[in-house]
């Protein structure tokens, strides 16, 4: 067996050419790979990082029936035993941070213009506990309690044309039922003007504390909902805690569901596995030109050492040892092919992890830059995640395909007539 | 006791239908240590033999036998293990490995054998180079030596396991008639000293006149079958 690798081996630098044109398809190939995994994975992870830090949290709490109209904004469904839920729930292991908030639909007028908008009221001492927006404040101050006064995204605050002193007129909807619309309006003056990173909320949300918005939407000390956060993303965390409030809730009869915020970022998912789906794609595409780079490579070396095979069948050589020469040899091609495609496409990914791949030449018009925005709540600029996982998979997945693209050709140099073979010219 | 017995052998190619015998109803013997000759035109059968006594090929009929045991009728494996174990080849176009050294062509049979260690390969591989004096070139590769050293590399190769047997297929069909000569000279002479038995087909004069025994085929059939010297 050692002699065999150590002929294998010698062999696969015997057509220096031909084997770099080999080694060449297969670690270009999988450096791609390398790059694309950990490049969507990278933007994964920040679109994840980003829903969690400036939209949903771990864990939201709503009453009965208000996730499937959550589009609606529903008043009238509405949690109004907010603090006993949070005392119910708050010892619960790994909870970190509860707070109650208020979404609203509304729209700012600011003389003829009006632009709709995502009204999010917030327990303003609680909440930079949960959220990261009091962080991202570009300009002006987070907000006190009570105070009539309003954050706004960059974008949006650029859209209408605001800036921090400004005061502007929220109308905020109480009822979007077509039937019965109903909205009241509220003049605030700009405190602050945020960019958390997630398009999403820098182009759409405002931020006010949640005794105005009680006040505007009638609520007295009713909240849309419940926000939980965790110590940990951990999906069996995640699932652990729910499980644990669903049954304190379940104790206590409170007509209230528990959802994670999976469950509240659907769309971001099932755009997220349709993307799974293409990078397999990529990956057939991509091994699928590397294995035939291989077949392609050993069928020549099959052809060309003809006269060797029948030579080595002659001296006793089987057809099992043949096969395995010729399998070593495009194992081998795989090995040296893997190691440069995982090294090439690890120092790319590495690179884009640290300096990260600005899209603004893909999004400089701003359409481009809306769909970019709507398939990944990330701005700007994507940071790559490589993980170890990664490379091994690829080199794992580059050595097996090129043992099993040089079956072929093995199999045919295994099956040949050692007599035939001696007399190839 | 014969180390080969050829029994009514014939042999016949079939391509697309079309028979072309090879072989008609040929029986002889070799003694051990024989130093033997089979000579004829082209398309004679030499090289038919040479594949069925070498265990590359089976007989369409008849029976072959070596050192008394029937090998016409064994399965591709077992032919495999006799001509790894007890068959050494000497082939018109050398047919060495490139990417290897002298001495690692030389221990490439040995490795197939499988049963010496590498002290013991080393030390055989270096005597049998020496014997037929490429001493100083056992770390050179087929392509820098000369077809007359490249043949006694071949030679070295076949013989370095102390086969029963070993068939040389025109073996100076590609050497200048002075190499060739000298080629020859070394085999006579290892099968002098080893007492191993030497089975080469040609169709040159000079070649010939070094055989003991002298075969000659025409059409598939024997000619004559003479003792020399």
């Amino acid at each position: 067996m050692w002699s065999l690798l150590k002929l294998a081996f010698r062999n696969v630098f015997r057509f220096k050419r031909r084997t770099f044109i080999a080694l060449s398809a297969i670690s270009i190939g999988l450096a791609l790979l390398v790059l694309s995994i950990s490049l969507l994975d990278g933007i994964d992870q920040q679109s994840i990082s980003n829903i969690i830090n400036c939209q949903t949290s771990h864990v939201k709490i709503f009453h009965k029936g208000y996730f499937d109209r959550k589009d609606k904004f529903p008043m009238d469904l509405t949690i109004n035993r907010s603090e006993e839920v949070h005392e119910l729930i708050h010892d619960i292991s790994d909870i970190e941070a509860t707070e109650n908030r208020i979404l609203f639909g509304a729209s700012l007028i600011k003389g003829v213009d009006e632009l709709p908008c995502l009204g999010v009221a917030v327990e303003t001492e609680k909440d930079p506990d949960l959220f990261n927006i009091k962080e991202s404040i570009l300009e002006g101050e987070w907000l006190q309690p009570g105070e009539a006064k309003v954050l706004i995204g960059k974008d949006l605050a650029k859209d209408i044309g605001l800036k921090v002193g400004d005061l502007i007129t929220v109308r905020m909807i109480t009822s979007s039922d077509e039937e019965d619309f109903s909205w009241n309006a509220m003049d605030l003056e700009v405190k602050g003007i945020f960019e958390s990173g997630n398009p999403t909320v820098d182009n759409m949300r405002i931020i006010i504390p949640l005794g105005i918005a009680q006040e505007g939407l009638s609520l007295e000390t009713d909240v849309t909902e419940i926000v939980v956060r965790l110590n940990s993303s951990d999906d069996r965390v995640i699932k652990r805690v729910m499980d644990g409030i669903r049954e304190r809730l379940k104790s206590k009869n409170l007509n209230l569901e528990v959802y994670s915020w999976k469950d509240l970022a659907g769309d971001f998912l099932m755009i997220s596995q349709m993307k799974s789906k293409g990078t397999g794609m990529i990956i057939f595409i991509l091994l699928f030109i590397a294995s035939m780079g291989i077949i392609n490579t050993m069928l020549m070396a099959v052809l060309e050492r003809t006269r060797e095979i029948g030579m080595m069948a002659a001296l006793g050589m089987k057809k099992g040892e043949i096969m395995k020469l010729f399998i070593f040899e495009g194992g081998f091609i795989g090995v040296f092919g893997s190691l440069m495609g995982c090294l090439l496409g690890g120092l790319g990914s590495w690179y884009l992890e640290v300096e990260g791949w600005s899209m603004s030449f893909l999004t400089k018009t701003a359409n481009m830059e809306r769909m970019m925005q709507s398939v990944y709540p990330v701005k700007d600029i994507y940071f790559a995640d490589l993980t170890f996982g990664t490379l091994l998979m690829t080199f794992v997945f580059g050595t097996l395909i090129a043992v099993f693209a040089s079956m072929y050709p093995a199999r045919k140099a295994a099956k040949m007539n050692p007599i035939q073979a001696l007399r190839h010219i | 006791m014969s180390i080969i017995r050829v029994e009514n052998v014939s042999k016949i190619y079939k391509t697309n239908n079309i028979s072309f015998p090879a072989l008609n109803d040929i029986s002889f013997s070799v003694e051990a240590g024989e130093f033997l000759s089979i000579a004829g035109p082209s398309g004679s059968g030499k090289t038919t033999i040479l594949n069925i006594v070498g265990c590359l090929d089976v007989p369409t009929r008849g029976e072959v036998f070596l050192d008394e045991k029937q090998i016409s009728a064994k399965k591709s494996t077992e032919l495999a293990n006799i001509r790894r174990h007890n068959i050494g080849f000497v082939f018109q176009t050398f047919n060495l490995i490139p990417i290897l050294t002298a001495f690692e062509n030389v221990e490439f049979p040995l490795i197939l054998k499988g049963d010496m260690s590498h002290r013991e390969r080393q030390s055989l591989v270096e005597e049998i180079l020496t014997e037929v004096g490429l001493k100083d070139y056992l770390n050179r590769r087929p392509s820098e030596m000369s077809g007359g050293q490249q043949q006694r590399v071949a030679v070295a190769r076949a013989l370095v396991k102390n086969p029963q047997l070993i068939l040389a297929d025109e073996p100076t069909a590609n050497l200048d008639s002075k190499t060739g000569k000298e080629i020859l000279e070394l085999m006579l002479q290892l099968n002098q000293k080893t007492n191993s038995t030497f089975i080469f087909s040609t169709h040159d004069k000079m070649v010939m006149d070094f055989a003991r025994r002298l075969i000659k085929l025409k059409d598939g059939k024997i000619e004559s079958d003479e003792k020399r010297r």
